[in-house]
């Protein structure tokens, strides 16, 4: 019986493992406490949270939908793609609910908004000891920026589904009731609205950034996310043109001219702030560090990209493959004639010195600044050859360009770059909002709510005058005098196109403006075939390179993704679809 | 557990053994000793173990006369005994004078044949009641392969294995146990138990096969309950050799063979590649590459630098390889102390031809080499006491090239075409792939330079356990108790030249000039300096305790009564991981209660009842522990009075069926899902000088009732014999309902805006048949034995949480795991479809032509898009599996022949493997569709566009898929041994033998594709190839 007592002591000794099950898994970071730990003055892990949620929130525009840019999903570009690329489908139509267009970011908003709510829910657990440089604790700015990203998703949100689910500062656990309605498209705009109201306040200043904070939320960019929203909300597609009668999910029942006075005054605050200004130089805006960092004053809220040379690399003309070119964006013809000339005279106005057997001379500069045209643009010190059989359009299956076009515009100096074949590294932050945006707001919405007035024209003046087009014997840099309010509507509408383009305004201001039908319906996008023949000289022939599509009216917003209608009886699909 | 447990636990061992050791001895009691003599047919038998009856450890062993005496210490007076070879005889002793005469009779296998079932206990096929089959490992251990797991595919029924790689150390099959079942990719891995200890499939692969004594598989809910929550997937039990009493006894065993590829890819050499490479361009509407000049250059091989025509295939890899086992077992023992040694060691080389020809002699061929040792002792330390000390160890080298995955670069047409370059520039140098984007040195080039990666593991386990006979407190009951440790660690040595090239060169042989390669990104290539790194990959340890009650009696001589109750704790712990990668270092632990009652009455009526209570540590409190019961009965229908006039006929019929719930723990990437992580990944930069912040973000959310799968299992069951057992057949039907599976349910709204962790909600079913029969018999001197070996599975989907689908179609519910989905091929489209309107049409930017794959619309809106796709064919798993064992013998000579066949399988392979313009020409490019060959065509147009129609990467379909079978002789053994008389010297035993491995493949797959047809399907196909083996060897004992 002695062993008998020594088993029972092995099995009391092996039983007391029993007891030793991990409390929590090593090796797994768990808990709230990890990441808001409530001991860390310094809030490393928790800013480290708040990282997520700017990475989440802000892609990176270019190149973004399936390697193009969204306005190649405009009547502005069409994709070099050989294969059916994202914007393609989206131009052509060629979506539903249940096969989203690559720009579908409901999954990837809500994901974000989440990663917002538990930010702002649990910052408070961490004892921040930070102090901005105004004496106030930065606690209150890192939390605002949270809610200055979740009123920014919520705006990306309804551009593309009208009224979404809001969902307040809820962090869903798993087994919540997540089968919430929608809300109406007034309720998510004041929303937005009231958010950047309440937080702008808390956010630094750009005085405050300094060379480590550069890139975070500022105030200026709260009020101009305001601008913005409000001047959604004015417009014509939501503003009288609801595309589902009196839905308050698409739109306002009725129209009230109101909307477009808050518009411009948002715009007009965001003005006076004084801060921003516009800059000299059209092509520098695009790769200079915001300031107070960098000179760049017109840059109110963009997504850091750091320095590199990926844009030029996926955009340049393919014939510099050694530098790595891919060629991914053709220009539209249709964007390349809404350029005026460099007295700012519409082409199509007859003796404004416009050759259609030179079709790149004396125009505006914004226009090189923009597209690599035939001949005319220089790259890595050789001009461009988009001729048929020319280094840039060789013809054959490659990828190149279907347009005779290429996008030039964000890139670094690279025309006269001596003794390179590659690209060096240029700063590439992808603007989101910038001043000459706000003007362009501030006049359009001016222009709606009580007419052409000086101040209107000013704000073309001011671009064209920084475009470099001649202001003319008038001062009126080739616009006409006296425009009546539709005129000027199509003036305003025009210069943002030129002056905005591939800054993902284009693709949305038709939408907005409710032009989108007639923009997508009534041509196939044009490109410019350049033959040369023996004798040298060009011969230029427009051809059609894309026939696009648009379902009127559902198109105007996108489909909330079938499955999800099915997974939650509650959420109505949008007409149409 | 941790360590300060398992120190102290060791010292108490310790004690105890010692305890055991110093006991004192027996009192001495009037010697009775019994003398005899044991013989066989053919004359006296040494070796013979002779015991007596109730004293283990009171034993003998015959002299080489077969003459022994035992003195008795017991009062039975009857004696039993054994030989390895030879069915084991009690005799009753009545006189003490007289010589007791021993004939021993060779073991008939069949009714008393005993399977382990796991912790000591044995059982009867007469008195089974679950689905268990068990082969002797003597069966497979001439098969020349390195892993058990290859050796038994065919030989058991409701064993599936597939064997993915070719690749010298990484060539063990998957297995699964009744096929896949679950839709947790990682709960369908049988549980695998070494000596009751539980093992990896990497552990499992390594070991000897010499090692093993038998094979066990437990399929049923009755036989796999008391593993509970571990047992769903069925249970591998291994039980190695152990030592029997006798004078020491030497085995050597000296195997070497040769190895090819089961297929040796052909490519199509320079000339008829030009031309399919032209045909394609000018389908394009491009330019051809070649000219009519370089076309008759190619034809003509005379231009081997300007027109170089290069099978990189047979540049680079030799048609045969190498590989060797030696072998070496020592057992033997005495009463006391019996023991079993072997030492093994395997190696076998690659197949890369030897390029390092340069001085530094850097070996980067593939190869393993494995050195195994085990010892196991039994001790018997008192005369209920007996001990028992496992250990082994086996350490492991695997070599490959570095950085190269060479067959995947000899397929790869991006990297090298047959016309890129030569093997070597004139002067010797290097060449690179001239006309290829990525401007490569050759392959060779590569290969002479570039180093190796090498993994060295090293395996441990050791189990130490007693056995202590309580027959004081009622005969029949023992108490036994087993800590095992077993840990693995593997080292990755890198020896490597940084992120250089080799130096290479084009040779311009017009002019004669070199030029020398600075790659597609421009800079000089220069060979670097060896570099060396190395890192920890694996490293874990598992300690398992386990304490058992065995208690085996007949009362008069009816009923026999069978029961283990069992307390088992498990504690695994895997220490590689760290934050900044996906958590590995994550505990495991189980625990768990056992508990099984056998019942037979006169072996004609039976019943058992087996259940588990065990938890596990993945899961939160309140959910740790399950219940997993099932019961199993059984019908001898032979042993009933009435079946009396068949009994000569057929000596067993027994109907068993059984009943259970068994469950498995399996989480996937074994976390804790319950918990709420947060994963670290690179993040949004801020700074005028951006610097990467870092991010953390919330991962799946946590799920706090996750729980173990459940299985619901049915057994039905035939055994019989016929003809004295000349004819058996095992025959089960089986029926498993599959729940509470842990999947991620993929109808929750994003708006969650987060992953979920699996919850228990998935849904199959998996239900088939199994059958084993064999006849064995002898005309004059031939003994043969047939065999069947069947199985047969189909699982569905029932429930899975799947989003809505868009049309009905498109629903994986209903349909098998891992079901493939694709195109419907409905021919080409011709010239008219092509021109039709109403004939759909891919949605690509590419217009289809006439030649290319034509696909069915199934939703009707005229374009073939994803909504298109339905089941087609089976997973890659196979439903079906046969085997057919065939032993034949003549006089000395012993033929064993393995058919295995598998069927009802999918298979389909894309991208380089069999894609224009990603895959070297192959055989198979010939026959594409042109207007001429439109009506014979089995390939569609060539096209250089990788993303059209033809597409198998883009458009998968059952053009590609192909509804698979192989029919392979997979083992074959012949033997000669050696008669007694000619043996030199004092060889004991001796025997020549030749065998191989996967000798002759017939399968449908290679109509399409040139891969083995066990390689993972749904790959670009570039696994090593499987190799056939073909291996002399020579046995001796001595």
């Amino acid at each position: 019986m002695k062993k008998f007592i020594i088993i029972i002591v092995i099995t009391a000794a092996v039983s007391g493992c029993q007891k030793q099950y991990e409390s929590q898994p090593l090796g797994q970071q768990v808990s709230i406490d990890y990441a808001f730990d409530t001991k860390d003055s310094a809030g490393s892990l928790a800013l480290q949270f708040l990282n997520t949620c700017y990475q989440q929130a802000l892609p990176n525009g270019h190149n973004r939908v399936g390697g193009d840019y969204l306005d190649a999903a405009s009547d502005d570009a069409v994709s070099s793609q050989v294969t059916i690329s994202k914007v393609q489908q989206i131009a052509t139509g060629a979506y539903s609910a249940a096969t989203p267009n690559g720009d579908d970011i409901w999954a990837r908003n809500y994901a974000a908004i989440r990663d917002c709510n538990v930010f702002i829910g649990d910052i408070y657990r961490v004892p921040l000891a930070e102090k901005l440089p105004n004496g106030q604790p930065a606690i209150a700015a890192y939390r605002s920026e949270a809610r200055f990203l979740r009123a920014w998703l919520y705006f990306e949100l309804v551009k593309r589904y009208g009224g979404v689910p809001l969902l307040g500062d809820t962090v869903f656990t798993i087994t919540q009731n997540v089968q919430v309605p929608r809300n109406s498209f007034a309720d998510c705009i004041n929303y937005i609205v009231s958010e950047c109201n309440n937080i702008k306040d808390s956010l630094r200043t750009v005085a405050m950034i300094t060379g480590t904070t550069y890139g975070r939320i500022t105030k200026g960019a709260a009020m101009a996310l305001k601008a913005e929203a409000l001047m959604l909300a004015a417009s014509p597609l939501y503003n009288g043109g609801n595309i589902d009668g009196t839905d308050p999910l698409t739109g306002y029942p009725s129209y009230d001219a109101t909307r477009w006075q808050t518009a411009a005054q948002a715009a007009q605050d965001v003005i006076n702030l004084g801060v921003y200004s516009l800059m000299p130089n059209f092509k520098n805006i695009f790769t200079t560090q915001a300031q107070p960092v960098g000179a760049n004053t017109e840059s109110i809220f963009w997504v850091q990209n750091g320095a590199n040379n990926s844009v030029e690399k996926s955009n340049s003309p393919i014939g510099f493959s050694s530098a790595g070119a891919q060629g991914n964006t053709s220009v539209t013809q249709n964007l390349v004639d809404a350029f005026p000339t460099d007295s700012g005279y519409a082409i199509t106005d007859s003796g404004v010195g416009y050759d259609p057997n030179n079709p790149y001379e004396n125009r505006d500069p914004r226009l090189l600044a923009t597209v690599f045209c035939n001949g005319t643009s220089f790259w890595l010190n050789r001009a461009i050859q988009t001729y048929d059989g020319g280094a840039d359009k060789p013809g054959g299956s490659v990828v190149q360009t279907k347009t005779g076009y290429y996008m030039r515009k964000f890139m670094g100096p690279w025309e006269t770059a001596q003794g390179t074949t590659q690209f060096g590294n240029t700063y590439h932050d992808y603007i989101y909002f910038r001043y000459a945006g706000i003007l362009l707001d501030y006049a359009e919405a001016t222009n709606e709510f009580s007419g052409p007035s000086t101040d209107v024209y000013n704000v073309l003046f001011q671009l064209r005058q920084r475009a470099g087009i001649f202001p003319g014997a008038n001062g009126y840099y080739g616009l006409p005098m006296n425009m009546d309010q539709a005129t000027m509507r199509a003036a305003i509408q025009n210069e943002k196109r030129i002056e905005m383009a591939f800054e993902e305004k284009r693709y949305w201001d038709i939408r907005r403006w409710k032009i989108a039908a007639s923009v997508y319906n009534s041509a196939p996008l044009q490109g410019m075939d350049i033959v040369q023949p023996g004798n040298g000289l060009l011969s230029y022939n427009r051809v059609p390179v894309l026939t696009t599509s648009f379902k009127d009216p559902q198109m105007y917003l996108y489909p909330i993704p079938y499955s999800e209608v099915v997974k939650n009886p509650q959420m109505k699909q949008n007409p149409g679809w | 557990m941790n360590t300060r447990y398992l120190r102290y636990l060791t010292l108490v061992w310790l004690t105890l053994v010692t305890a055991g050791l110093l006991k004192p001895a027996q009192a001495q009691t009037p010697k009775r000793v019994v003398s005899g003599v044991v013989r066989d047919a053919s004359g006296p038998l040494a070796e013979a173990t002779i015991v007596e009856k109730g004293m283990p450890a009171n034993a003998t062993t015959s002299a080489a006369n077969g003459e022994f005496h035992l003195t008795l210490k017991g009062s039975s007076s009857t004696i039993i005994i054994t030989h390895v070879s030879f069915a084991a005889q009690e005799i009753k002793v009545r006189d003490l004078h007289v010589l007791v005469r021993v004939l021993l009779k060779p073991e008939e296998k069949g009714l008393e044949e005993a399977t382990v079932v796991g912790f000591g206990n044995t059982k009867q096929r007469g008195t089974e009641t679950g689905a268990v089959s068990s082969i002797n490992a003597k069966e497979i251990q001439d098969v020349p392969t390195s892993s058990v797991q290859n050796a038994l595919a065919g030989e058991v029924a409701g064993f599936v294995a597939v064997q993915r790689s070719g690749q010298p150390g990484r060539d063990a099959s998957d297995f699964y146990i009744r096929g896949v079942s679950s839709l947790n990719p990682a709960a369908n891995q049988p549980l695998i138990l070494v000596d009751d200890i539980e093992y990896t499939y990497d552990q499992l692969m390594q070991i000897n096969v010499q090692e093993i004594e038998t094979i066990t598989l437990l399929k049923d809910a009755s036989s796999t309950a008391i593993y509970g929550i571990k047992g769903a997937s069925g249970v591998m039990l291994v039980t190695t050799k152990r030592g029997i009493a006798g004078r020491p006894h030497f085995d050597i065993r000296v195997e070497g063979g040769e190895q090819s590829p089961v297929i040796t890819p052909k490519f199509l050499s320079a000339y008829p590649a030009a031309i399919l490479t032209n045909e394609a361009l000018t389908n394009d509407g491009l330019k051809p590459q070649f000219t009519d000049a370089d076309l008759a250059a190619f034809k003509a091989k005379n231009d081997p630098y300007g027109h170089p025509d290069v099978n990189w295939y047979k540049a680079i890899m030799r048609p045969l390889t190498q590989q060797a086992n030696t072998d070496l077992d020592i057992s033997g023992g005495t009463s006391h102390v019996k023991y079993f040694i072997n030492a093994g060691a395997f190696t076998q080389n690659g197949t890369i031809r030897n390029f390092s020809t340069n001085t530094d002699g850097v070996d980067n061929n593939y190869f393993y080499n494995r050195y195994t040792l085990r010892s196991n002792l039994d001790i018997q330390a008192s005369r209920n006491l007996s001990l028992r000390l496992d250990a082994t160890t086996r350490y492991m080298d695997i070599n490959q090239p570095y950085g190269q995955n060479v067959i995947n670069d000899i397929y790869n047409y991006n990297d090298y075409h047959p016309f890129s370059a030569p093997f070597l520039n004139p002067n010797g140098s290097f060449a690179y792939a001239y006309d290829t984007q990525n401007e490569m040195p050759t392959l060779n080039a590569y290969l002479s330079t570039m180093g190796y990666t090498r993994d060295r593991r090293t395996d441990f386990n050791v189990l130490a356990g007693f056995t202590e006979k309580l027959g004081d407190i009622t005969p029949g009951l023992q108490f036994t108790g087993r800590l095992g440790y077993a840990s693995q660690q593997e080292n990755v040595l890198t020896l490597w030249r940084g992120f250089d090239n080799p130096p290479s060169y084009h040779y311009n042989p017009y002019n004669k000039s070199y030029t020398l390669n600075t790659g597609p990104n421009g800079g000089g290539y220069v060979l670097g300096s060896w570099m060396t790194q190395a890192g920890t990959d694996i490293d874990n340890q598992r300690v398992n305790a386990q304490l058992f009650f065995n208690y085996d009696r007949v009362f008069n001589a009816a009923h026999h009564v069978n029961a283990l109750l069992l307390w088992n704790e498990d504690n695994f712990r895997d220490d590689i991981g760290s934050i900044f990668h996906f958590p590995l270092g994550v505990p495991a632990k189980y625990t768990g209660y056992s508990l099984k009652l056998g019942y037979d009455y006169k072996q004609k009526y039976m019943a058992d009842f087996n259940m588990g209570y065990n938890g596990s540590s993945r899961f939160q409190g309140g959910h740790q522990f399950g219940f997993f019961p099932a019961a199993g009965l059984g019908w001898n229908i032979a042993k009933e009075n009435f079946w009396v006039p068949l009994e000569n006929t057929i000596s067993l019929f027994k109907l068993r069926a059984s009943y259970g719930i068994v469950g498995s723990d399996v989480a996937l990437g074994n976390q804790y899902l319950y918990a709420q992580t947060y994963n670290q990944g690179n993040g949004y930069s801020f700074g005028q000088s951006p610097q990467d912040g870092g991010t953390i973000s919330e991962g799946p959310l946590g799920n706090n009732n996750v729980t173990w799968q459940k299985s619901r299992k049915y057994d039905i069951g035939l055994d019989f014999n016929m003809f004295k057992g000349k004819l058996t057949s095992t025959t089960d039907y089986f029926h498993e309902h599959v729940y509470n599976q842990l999947v991620v349910p993929a109808n929750l709204p994003l708006i969650l805006g987060v992953g979920v962790s699996p919850t228990n909600v998935g849904i199959t079913q998996n239900l088939g048949w199994e059958e084993t029969i064999n006849y064995h018999d002898r005309i004059g001197q031939v003994t043969y034995s047939l065999g069947i070996v069947f199985t047969h599975n189909h699982n569905r989907i029932l429930y899975e949480a799947e989003a809505y689908p868009a049309f009905p179609w498109l629903a994986v519910t209903g349909h098998q795991i891992n079901q493939p989905f694709g195109y419907i091929f409905q021919g080409y489209y011709s010239a008219a479809d092509v021109a039709d309107p109403k004939v759909a049409k891919p949605n690509t930017a590419t217009a289809v032509h006439p030649g290319d794959l034509k696909y069915k619309d199934l939703n009707g809106d005229g374009v073939i898009d994803q909504n298109d796709i339905k089941p087609i064919s089976n997973p890659n798993v196979p439903n079906t599996t046969i085997g057919t064992p065939i032993k034949i013998g003549y006089k000395n000579f012993d033929l064993s022949v393995l058919f295995q066949g598998a069927f009802d399988y999918g298979f389909f392979l894309y991208g380089v493997a069999i894609e224009p313009f990603q895959s070297q020409w192959q055989p198979i490019h010939l026959k594409r569709w042109t207007p001429e060959t439109a009506a014979s065509a089995q390939f569609p147009r060539l096209t250089t566009n990788p993303t059209t129609v033809n597409s198998p990467a883009v458009y998968a379909s059952n053009y590609w898929w192909i509804n698979a079978y192989y029919i392979r002789l997979k083992n074959l053994d012949l033997n000669y041994n050696i008669p007694k008389k000619d043996l030199p010297l004092r060889l004991r035993s001796a025997r020549i033998y030749l065998t191989a491995y996967n000798l002759l493949t017939w399968s449908n797959v290679k109509k399409k594709y040139q891969q083995d047809p066990e390689v993972q399907s749904n790959t670009v196909g570039d696994a090593y190839l499987n190799q056939k083996v073909i291996q002399l060897g020579i046995q001796v004992g001595l």
